[in-house]
């Protein structure tokens, strides 16, 4: 990557939100390539038990979604975040789309979730308990921010070990190396902090 | 009370993790303090939004994989079509207008070229680096333009054969196959026509290079502003 167009690039490792508002296709190769992971995974989250032959086009075309938007964006930090919702609601969008008409009805279920494992989770698409489905992109964008901004790590991890793997307080102790007593003390403070951010009272 | 205390026989049980003690305190705290029903609720509901949310926070955090390569064409298009040329690539307003009539035509065509000759230097010296170029053409070289392309390709890298590819997937398998080479420097030319561009991308003394030239005067210009980029990544 030339070193100009870093020019008005406030993070250094992060492509130069200036270059890619006028335009300049190494910065685009540069923030393709680094949003690609995301936009692939979270496609790949949504469809892959459903339709895993559509994922690989709704991240491309969440991406160009992106190209349109960035002339909105303020800080490069942004884009992710961004990125990340666009693929979700295009992910959910098709899911809803398709399973309308298998149903032959307009059904808006959550497809949130769906492969959710252990004791709440449910492996069938729940409706109404999600509080992505049914966000406005751009607020989905703020609040995933905000989440990936608040619970560093090892919260986030701890959070994923306990919610997402099903493993116990002892487990999560012994291979994130912190004591078991304070596995649900970050456990309660992640909770918090996403009972905040995503303000689950006023979408449930 | 033990807020804590409640919180982790809370936790276990939502989670199907607690054992019989643990369920008969957290039900004695209940049956304590009915009060704690509606926190143990709001707790439910707060494990179903963190199944929800944390999926797509890991997903942020993912950094494997990489955008495949018929998809970048396809993408780049889309910049200069959202958001134009950059400033600094548009020198005079009249190349940028005829350019974009070339570009026009290009999309119309709908053809993606890509040329890679093989295993031949451009250079003389014994240390001079192995230069590939191929022309990949989805539309089937059925285009007319293609043909120029291809004889100013030829052009500037003499003797170089020209490999056509007619998908993206074999562009793929072909840049990632590099040329023993005997520790000789190597890069890889490809023309992307529908992209309007040409990426370079090379190895030279255990070093990486790569950079793309957008096609903004004319392919032969352009192809040589690639030769003088390959020359100086070759010879530090």
């Amino acid at each position: 990557m030339p070193a100009g167009l870093r020019a008005c690039s406030s993070s250094v490792n992060l492509p130069d939100l200036c270059a890619l508002k006028t335009g300049d296709a190494n910065a685009w190769d540069e923030a393709f390539a680094w949003l690609w992971p995301t936009v692939f995974a979270v496609a790949k989250l949504k469809l892959q038990p459903y339709f895993p032959n559509e994922v690989e086009d709704v991240a491309i075309e969440s991406l160009e979604q992106l190209v349109e938007k960035v002339s909105e964006v303020k800080s490069v930090e942004e884009l992710k975040p961004l990125a990340a919702s666009i693929a979700h609601n295009r992910a959910v969008s098709l899911l809803r789309k398709r399973f309308a008409k298998k149903r032959g009805e307009g059904k808006t279920d959550s497809f949130d979730d769906p492969q959710a494992g252990g004791g709440i989770s449910q492996n069938e698409p729940t409706t109404g308990d999600s509080p992505l489905a049914d966000l406005e992109q751009k607020e989905l964008a703020q609040r995933l921010g905000k989440s990936l901004a608040e619970l560093k790590p090892p919260m986030g991890d701890i959070l994923s070990d306990f919610f997402l793997h099903g493993l116990r307080y002892e487990e999560i102790a012994r291979s994130r190396g912190v004591a078991v007593g304070s596995v649900g003390v970050y456990l309660k403070r992640g909770l918090e902090t996403m009972r905040r951010i995503w303000g689950r009272e006023e979408n449930s | 009370m033990n807020d804590q205390r409640f919180f982790d026989l809370a936790m276990k049980v939502i989670a199907r993790q607690a054992n019989d003690g643990e369920r008969t305190d957290l039900d004695a705290m209940l049956a304590d303090k009915p009060e704690l029903r509606a926190e143990f609720m709001r707790l439910e509901k707060d494990t179903l939004v963190a199944k929800d949310v944390l999926p797509l926070m890991n997903a942020m955090r993912e950094t494997k994989g990489e955008l495949p390569v018929y998809a970048r064409g396809r993408l780049q298009t889309m910049v200069r079509q959202t958001l134009g040329r950059p400033e600094s690539a548009a020198e005079e307003p009249d190349r940028r207008v005829a350019w974009g009539w070339r570009w026009v035509l290009g999309l119309a065509a709908a053809t993606a070229v890509v040329v890679i000759a093989a295993l031949l230097s451009i250079f003389h010296a014994p240390n001079a680096p192995v230069i590939q170029l191929a022309m990949l053409d989805t539309a089937g070289g059925t285009r007319g333009a293609d043909t120029n392309e291809l004889a100013t390709l030829r052009e500037t890298w003499k003797g170089i054969p020209v490999q056509n590819f007619s998908n993206a997937s074999e562009l793929e398998a072909w840049e990632k196959n590099w040329p023993n080479g005997d520790g000789r420097p190597a890069a890889k030319i490809i023309y992307d026509a529908a992209a309007g561009e040409v990426r370079v991308s090379g190895r030279s003394r255990g070093r990486v290079f790569e950079k793309t030239f957008p096609v903004e005067k004319d392919l032969a210009t352009t192809l040589q502003q690639v030769g003088v980029f390959i020359r100086e990544q070759t010879k530090r």
